[in-house]
């Protein structure tokens, strides 16, 4: 018999290394010949689009477009260390770190053209597509271009660092502040259990995520559907199978991951709520969005079968067996 | 042995040459799937291989009146995309889609799916529980035999080292007859069959006046499944059609499986299985319970 069941699951999530361990970004921007600005940032892309984020980032404190940015990225010989693409650090730490940076060049540009404008301040002067000018009387400007020319002797190229400070937690109260931020989300699913051959059906998801403010939301939701599909597998298909240390399910043919046949349309939702000491509210969801899809289909199952299943995965045997069981016992 | 020489066949007169030439130290390939698995894992160490992808003569489906003949090269998907499994044969073509991944698809042929032999192989019990017959060619003559028989005697009936599996074929089902197909696989693609059943099964005025049964990956080999046939010929629909089947089904299981593993979860899967198929022949509803 075929039977469904609803599941809900919910998780908080700290961000960045955390528990007191020294969390340090850093990024350099320099001003590039013909005027474009290059960013150096060991922010290292493994997919999740940290190259796409760092150059919006930089591109909205920069106030200029995207395409006049040249981001070089992940040679250790030409930029300062950020720390590694893990922890869910790389928006909120390292996208800081660029912020800052691109402050800081803006500031070293004033300075510059203060003096090439013969201005006796640097107030009212704005940034804006690759030209410096003064609010009141935009007449008076200069472009990135002309101060690239200008300087090319003297290498504009500032520096931003950005700390993480979190709290070691008490070994023995437990106390403490051992992450900052955090980042929020929950999951609900509809399933269907086949009670004659253990087989679960994923019918129906929706996936809320708190990003602070989603810098690129198409890959926001890539990332969510990613996760959605990495716990999908580890909830429903992958099995090792180890027995004495031996894995006995080391190929692909018998170590199954989720196809895309068994990945469904995910209906995503993306909750901003800005966090105040992000760059621009953003918060990472890498790690996050693989918890909570997991005990909401576990918790689906039990809803629709009566059985609560706690080890995963739920492979289709597993799940008989304590289907099994639990009508032994009901029949006792 | 390693492998020295690859023919590109182009007909089969001469592969069958070659065969009588080469015998055990040949290999037939057609889509590949199976065997450059097996030559990569060290199971298969032919000096010769002999592609039969390319001859016309052995990629055509041919459809008669009354009759259908499916050449031993043909792909699952040309058959799948082959308009000529319409209605009361979508088993066929539901098994056909259900081998693989597109990728797998493409290449793997029906041939070659019925000379590996795996048990698990989907496309044949659809055409066990059809009566297809197989056409076997070697320059010694040609010879046919019933594919339900080729498995149960392997030994007899399997092919010999000079012989080239041509075509499979076998009468279109009547009007009143629908092939069903149901599959149990861990995931939704490239799954390797747990169980399959297929059905081809007659009504007349409520009443199952034919039926032919076959199963896969519930045995050694693929099989007709003559106790459940017994339990439903004759039977009106209105009866408890599904509780006989699954009864003379998990029988036979319980003989034949003694002392699996697999026996108790596989025993309780052939439920769902055999409730799909009979649904699919459009005499059984199934509920869903909310």
């Amino acid at each position: 018999m075929k039977k469904r069941g609803v599941g809900l699951g919910v998780s908080f999530y700290g961000t960045g290394y955390g528990n007191g361990f020294p969390d340090v970004s850093n990024a350099e921007v320099q001003l590039l010949e013909g005027g474009k600005v290059g960013i150096f940032v060991g922010a290292t892309e493994v997919g999740q689009g940290a190259k796409t984020a760092m150059i919006q980032i930089g591109a909205e404190a920069l106030n200029m477009d995207h395409k006049d940015i040249v981001l070089v990225s992940e040679d250790t010989s030409q930029m300062m260390d950020s720390g590694t693409a893990a922890a869910t650090r790389q928006t909120y730490n390292t996208g800081n770190a660029v912020k800052i940076a691109c402050e800081n060049f803006n500031k070293r540009l004033f300075d510059l053209a203060k003096v090439e404008l013969g201005l006796n301040s640097t107030a009212g002067l704005v940034a804006q597509d690759g030209d410096i000018y003064l609010g009141i009387f935009p007449q008076k400007r200069i472009s990135y271009k002309d101060l690239s020319e200008k300087y090319k002797d003297d290498i504009i190229r500032v520096v931003g660092s950005f700390t993480a400070q979190t709290v070691k937690m008490d070994d023995e109260t437990g106390q403490g502040a051992p992450y900052w931020p955090y980042t929020f989300n929950a999951c609900m699913v509809l399933v269907e259990v086949d009670t004659n051959t253990g087989r679960v059906e994923l019918l129906k998801a929706a996936f809320a995520q708190d990003v602070g403010r989603a810098v690129n939301p198409s890959l926001v939701k890539g990332q969510m559907d990613g996760g959605f599909a990495m716990s999908l597998g580890y909830t429903l298909f992958e099995d090792l199978a180890l027995e004495n240390g031996v894995m006995k399910n080391r190929k692909f043919s018998k170590y199954l991951l989720p196809t895309s046949m068994d990945m469904i349309d995910v209906e995503n939702i993306i909750i901003e709520d800005p966090e105040s000491t992000a760059p621009y509210g953003a918060k990472g969801i890498g790690e996050p969005v693989t918890i909570p899809i997991g005990p909401a289909i576990l918790n689906a199952i039990y809803d629709a079968s009566g059985v609560r299943i706690f080890n995963l995965p739920v492979t289709p045997e597993k799940l008989m067996k304590a289907l099994r069981e639990s009508e032994e016992s009901e029949a006792i | 042995m390693t492998l020295n020489q690859v023919y590109n066949g182009s007909s089969i007169q001469q592969v069958m040459e070659l065969l009588k030439e080469y015998k055990e130290d040949a290999k037939i390939i057609a889509g590949g799937t199976d065997i450059v698995v097996a030559m990569r894992e060290g199971k298969l160490a032919p000096k010769v291989l002999i592609d039969i992808s390319k001859i016309e003569d052995l990629s055509e489906i041919k459809v008669e009146r009354d009759s259908i003949e499916i050449g031993a090269g043909v792909t699952y998907t040309q058959l799948v995309e082959n308009g000529a499994f319409g209605k009361n044969l979508k088993g066929l073509i539901k098994a056909c889609s259900m081998v693989g991944s597109p990728q797998i698809r493409n290449k793997g042929t029906i041939g070659g799916n019925i000379a590996n032999a795996a048990p698990a192989a989907d496309s044949i019990p659809p055409l066990i529980a059809l009566g297809a017959r197989l056409k076997i060619g070697s320059t010694r003559g040609y010879r046919e035999v019933l594919l339900e028989d080729y498995f149960q005697k392997l030994k007899d009936h399997g092919l010999r080292n000079d012989e080239l599996l041509i075509s499979i074929g076998f009468m279109k089902a009547k009007d009143k007859e629908i092939l069903s197909f149901s599959k149990l696989g861990l995931r939704k693609a490239l799954a390797i069959s747990r169980a399959t059943i297929s059905m081809l099964i007659g009504i007349d005025n409520g009443i199952i006046h034919n039926i032919v049964v076959a199963s896969g990956s519930i045995g050694k080999f693929p099989m007709r499944e003559i106790e459940v046939e017994k339990s439903l010929l004759g039977r009106s629909i209105d009866e408890d059609i599904l509780d006989l089947a699954v009864d003379s089904l998990q029988e036979s299981m319980d003989k034949r499986l003694e002392g699996r593993s697999t026996l108790p979860y596989k025993r309780r899967a052939i439920v769902s299985l055999l409730e799909e198929a009979l649904r699919e022949s459009n005499i059984y509803r199934s509920e869903v319970k909310l």
